[in-house]
């Protein structure tokens, strides 16, 4: 154990970043367990006896359904366009991530609007073709309704992760298989999806963890689950206490699903039959086989990706007067505002911490890299509830100071953006860490081992060695948490300041409004710049030579 | 690569964070000291708020709303040509801003509550959020029944809890009372939203308030067991129940139905003037309305800029734009409905105190709840 045998300089300035951040991260947490063991809110008994179980089921059902078609689509598209060739497939690699763009939240409204009684799809039916389905069929509030909604929206973590391992790691195994007479489902079912289990298992639990984090989507549809029952207890029953008992149940629920993902993700490692790797050898698809393929991508994607757009541009059209005006300005400006401040500070603290957990490798790291990354499975009502118990608790110590000092004689901290951006910071953590810890992977240590011996001090290695070397891991840091900030709903509804809009905030409002095609402007400009990021990733990706 | 024990590094931080939890301190009530601003404000203008007197020029006015409406923000333009103050929004739902006042306290920049609910008014004023105001303007304006007894609310426009109907499939005749919803004739036909919606509370408040516990209970029970379809959607949804056959009888807001005969979307326009609308109980004691309202608020640093805001919303004009625009009833007694509210005719309203909204609105959820009214 290195830190405790002569803690270096470099160790111990690291060490104490990393220290104060997961402290930093832990406090409003901690608040939120103590809370949990006193003594139940008024509406506890009822909320158990009626509603418990109907949340508690309507969660799982969505969480578990999901997870599983989101893994037959993902992992079915990153096979055919990793091991086929087909018309359009160089465009539809990237293409088929475009999904991810649309928050599920707004893809719901945009649904909604297609398939409802006066929605495109019927009006076209009944005017066009003069048929009359009935409206039963297209009912999409619902469960099953909201099942596809995420499916189509998220299964694309499925697809970029095992698109990503099919292309890098599972190539000679499967090119073996090939050579050996496999034929395609046999060598998709015994050999593909058994390597890549680990890969699959990491993406869909990033897309159920979306799902328990939803708030904007079950709202809207109203499907009861446990965000918007933490929401409920809280805002329409004013029981606090109730909402941080539902918030410990849901936390619960997340830990189970992490703990099934370790179990899952199994300790068989598969390694490399050569050493060399090289990207997998598509094979060239003809006749019927061609087009099926393509027209099954292309669907996926339509569903995805170009109807919703087609709805949002439509309703943006008749609607673009009236929402675009100087507030549209001031909505983009806080957006970028907090995601950006949010953002640059998540890239810091993953640096310092990353840089520790490199330098002093051991269990320590390894615990406070987990604590690093807690937030992200943490669902953003139950972090909003943590960190605003927090805030008051401080400020209400900070009181006398405030008067002493004549700073204020009031509310500072938890009626301004600080309050946001701190949770933005627990939340999306894991985000920007992950990518900079494995910049900092293939970096290594030797560099910056040669840089010490030679000489230079802690801090002057990092920027003049280090940091460089890890530009382009931070700058795709930066981008994959800024766009999650841009999109995300429940903490921002919770602990945005006062007069402080963000288009993902107006989109709701609108929507909750039932003003559905209001929503049209401030959604397309979330997916625009989520959108040109995840392009401008996947190039960025794609260009890395490993 | 050496292997870690991945489950372990999982379940550490958990247990830590319940020893952490265990040391860790009381978390009482929320108090604040006063009158801090620290927002984004002109604070140029907020020492101009200071120096001014009521109905000068200048000055500001800060509202907490869960009205977000383009007649609203064009009326608040209006008032600001008319007097030089500033008007400030801040729009959230109105269970928020409730929240949000409470734990602002004595700092609160908000001067003017503002909701689409009477029992978020009275929740507000339960919550000591508002403050009594003794204006000669808001009671010529707003009869009594529209107004909080202590003065701390004032109603501004009325919404009727209508039913819309296909009349091709239901005739006139045989609709009369919510009650009557209940039968088993319209098993399969009734079209309502989720009871987490404040407007169904507040419908099954009023009838607590005017059969009692158990009929009231009685009443929920038999509209679940008649609904045409577990609740989805809003109210404007329950009339496109009606409009694509899954339902026959939707039970919405009067104003949601303006709100769909000027869609912009002419299809839905298309369906709605297919349907016509049904004032319920007129034999008895009247259709349940709901008002949204504002009051001035306890904390707020304009108060004086906020009495004169609520009186300009009382008054003829934009009383008028209420309801020539946005659908609303007027409360003004002197303002005629719009075209369109007349030509669904005029109706009797229940006669009880608004203030009852708020106060069975806990006990409303739970019966609804109760009863499985999803």
């Amino acid at each position: 154990m290195p830190f405790f045998k002569s803690p270096s300089a470099a160790a111990l300035g690291w060490g104490s970043g990393a220290a104060g951040f997961v402290i930093l991260l832990l406090l409003p947490l901690s608040f939120l367990l103590y809370r949990m063991i006193q003594p139940a809110g008024e509406n506890w008994a009822h909320i158990q006896e009626y509603l418990l179980l109907g949340y508690t089921i309507d969660t799982l059902t969505l969480a578990v359904i999901v997870g599983i078609l989101s893994i037959a689509l993902g992992t079915t598209l990153a096979w055919l366009v990793s091991a086929y060739s087909f018309p359009f497939r160089n465009t539809l690699k990237w293409a088929l991530l475009m999904p991810l763009a649309i928050p599920p939240y707004i893809g719901g409204y945009a649904y909604h609007g297609m398939v409802n009684y006066t929605g495109f799809v019927q009006r076209t039916l009944r005017n066009t073709f003069d048929i009359e389905v009935s409206q039963r069929y297209f009912d999409i509030m619902n469960i099953p309704g909201a099942v596809f909604i995420f499916t189509i929206f998220l299964y694309p973590y499925v697809y970029a992760i095992t698109r990503a391992f099919f292309a890098r790691q599972a190539t000679t195994l499967i090119e073996n298989a090939r050579v050996l007479g496999s034929g395609p489902v046999r060598t998709f079912f015994r050999i593909v999806l058994p390597v890549s289990r680990a890969a699959i298992v990491g993406g869909v639990t990033l897309v159920m963890l979306e799902v328990l984090n939803d708030y904007g989507l079950v709202s809207y549809f109203g499907v009861q689950t446990f965000s918007t029952a933490i929401f409920q207890t809280w805002y329409a029953l004013d029981d606090l206490d109730s909402a941080i008992r539902l918030a410990g149940i849901l936390m619960g629920l997340v830990l189970v699903f992490l703990v099934l993902e370790k179990v899952f993700r199994g300790r068989r490692q598969y390694s490399y039959s050569s050493a060399k790797v090289s990207p997998l050898k598509p094979r060239e698809l003809e006749g019927w086989k061609k087009w099926s393929t393509l027209g099954f991508c292309g669907t996926v994607l339509l569903l995805g990706f170009i109807l919703p757009m087609v709805q949002l541009l439509y309703w943006g059209m008749l609607t673009y007067e009236a929402v675009f005006s100087a507030q549209f300005v001031s909505l983009v400006r806080n957006s970028t505002l907090a995601s950006g401040i949010s953002s640059l500070l998540v890239v810091v603290f993953a640096v310092i911490v990353a840089n520790f957990t490199r330098i002093v490798p051991g269990w320590l790291s390894t615990i406070t890299a987990r604590f690093t990354v807690l937030g992200y499975s943490i669902p953003g009502a139950v972090i909003a509830v943590g960190v605003l118990s927090f805030f008051i608790y401080i400020e209400q110590r900070l009181q006398f100071f405030y008067a002493f000092s004549g700073i204020s004689s009031g509310l500072v901290l938890s009626t301004s953006l600080v309050m946001l951006i701190f949770a933005y910071v627990i939340r999306f953590m894991a985000v920007g860490y992950n990518s900079i810890e494995s910049g900092f992977e293939k970096v290594g240590r030797r560099y910056s081992e040669a840089s010490r011996t030679l000489g230079m001090g802690w801090l002057q290695t990092f920027f003049k060695v280090d940091l460089p070397m890890i530009r382009a891991a931070v700058f795709s840091g930066f981008i994959l948490v800024f766009v999650d900030i841009l999109k995300e709903l429940p903490l921002t509804l919770i602990l945005r300041p006062f007069n402080f809009e963000t288009l993902a905030t107006t989109a709701y409002r609108y929507a909750s409004d039932e003003r559905i095609q209001e929503t049209a402007v401030p959604s397309l400009a979330i997916i625009l710049v989520s959108g040109a990021a995840m392009y401008i990733f996947h190039i960025f990706i794609e260009k890395e030579p490993n | 690569m050496k292997r870690k024990p991945r489950l372990l590094t999982v379940l550490l931080p958990a247990a830590s964070l319940l020893a952490l939890a265990a040391c860790g301190s009381d978390n009482g009530s929320e108090d604040s000291g006063s009158g801090e601003n620290n927002t984004e404000q002109n604070s140029a203008e907020e020492e101009n708020a200071e120096n001014d007197q009521a109905g000068s020029e200048g000055g500001e006015v800060n509202l907490y709303t869960s009205r977000h409406y383009d007649t609203d923000e064009a009326l608040y333009e209006q008032f600001t040509e008319e007097t030089g103050i500033e008007v400030n929004v801040v729009s959230g739902e109105d269970d928020e801003l409730i929240q949000r006042m409470e734990r602002e306290g004595e700092a609160t920049e908000g001067d003017v509550f503002i909701t689409a609910d009477a029992g978020r008014l009275y929740r507000a004023k339960e919550a000591d959020l508002l403050q009594p105001t003794d204006s000669e303007v808001l009671n010529e304006n707003i009869p009594e029944n529209y107004r909080d007894p202590d003065n701390e609310w004032f109603g501004l426009t009325k919404r009727a809890r209508i039913f819309v109907y296909d009349p091709e499939r239901v005739d006139e005749s045989d609709l009369s009372t919510y009650e009557a919803l209940t039968d088993e004739e319209w098993e399969d036909r009734i079209l309502i939203r989720a009871s987490e919606n404040i407007y169904n509370q507040s419908l099954m408040a009023s009838f607590i308030e005017i059969k009692g516990e158990e009929e009231a209970r009685e009443w929920a029970e038999g509209i679940v067991n008649n609904m045409a379809r577990d609740p989805q959607g809003g109210d404007r949804d329950q009339a496109l129940g009606v409009a694509s056959g899954e339902g026959d009888v939707a039970i919405m807001n009067s104003y949601y139905f303006g709100q769909m005969l000027n869609s912009s979307e002419e299809e839905e326009v298309n369906a709605a003037e297919n349907l016509e609308v049904f004032f319920p109980n007129q034999e008895e004691e009247g259709t349940h309305i709901n008002i949204s309202g504002a009051g001035v608020t306890q904390h707020g640093p304009n108060s004086e800029e906020a009495v004169q805001f609520i009186e300009f919303l009382s008054g003829e004009e934009a009383q008028d734009d209420f309801s020539e625009a946005n659908y609303e009833y007027p409360v003004n007694p002197d303002v005629e409905p719009s075209e369109l509210l007349q030509s669904w005719g005029d109706f009797e309203e229940q006669d009880i105190n608004l203030t009852i909204l708020g106060e069975n609105n806990a006990q409303a959820q739970m019966l609804m709840n109760e009863v499985g009214w999803k």
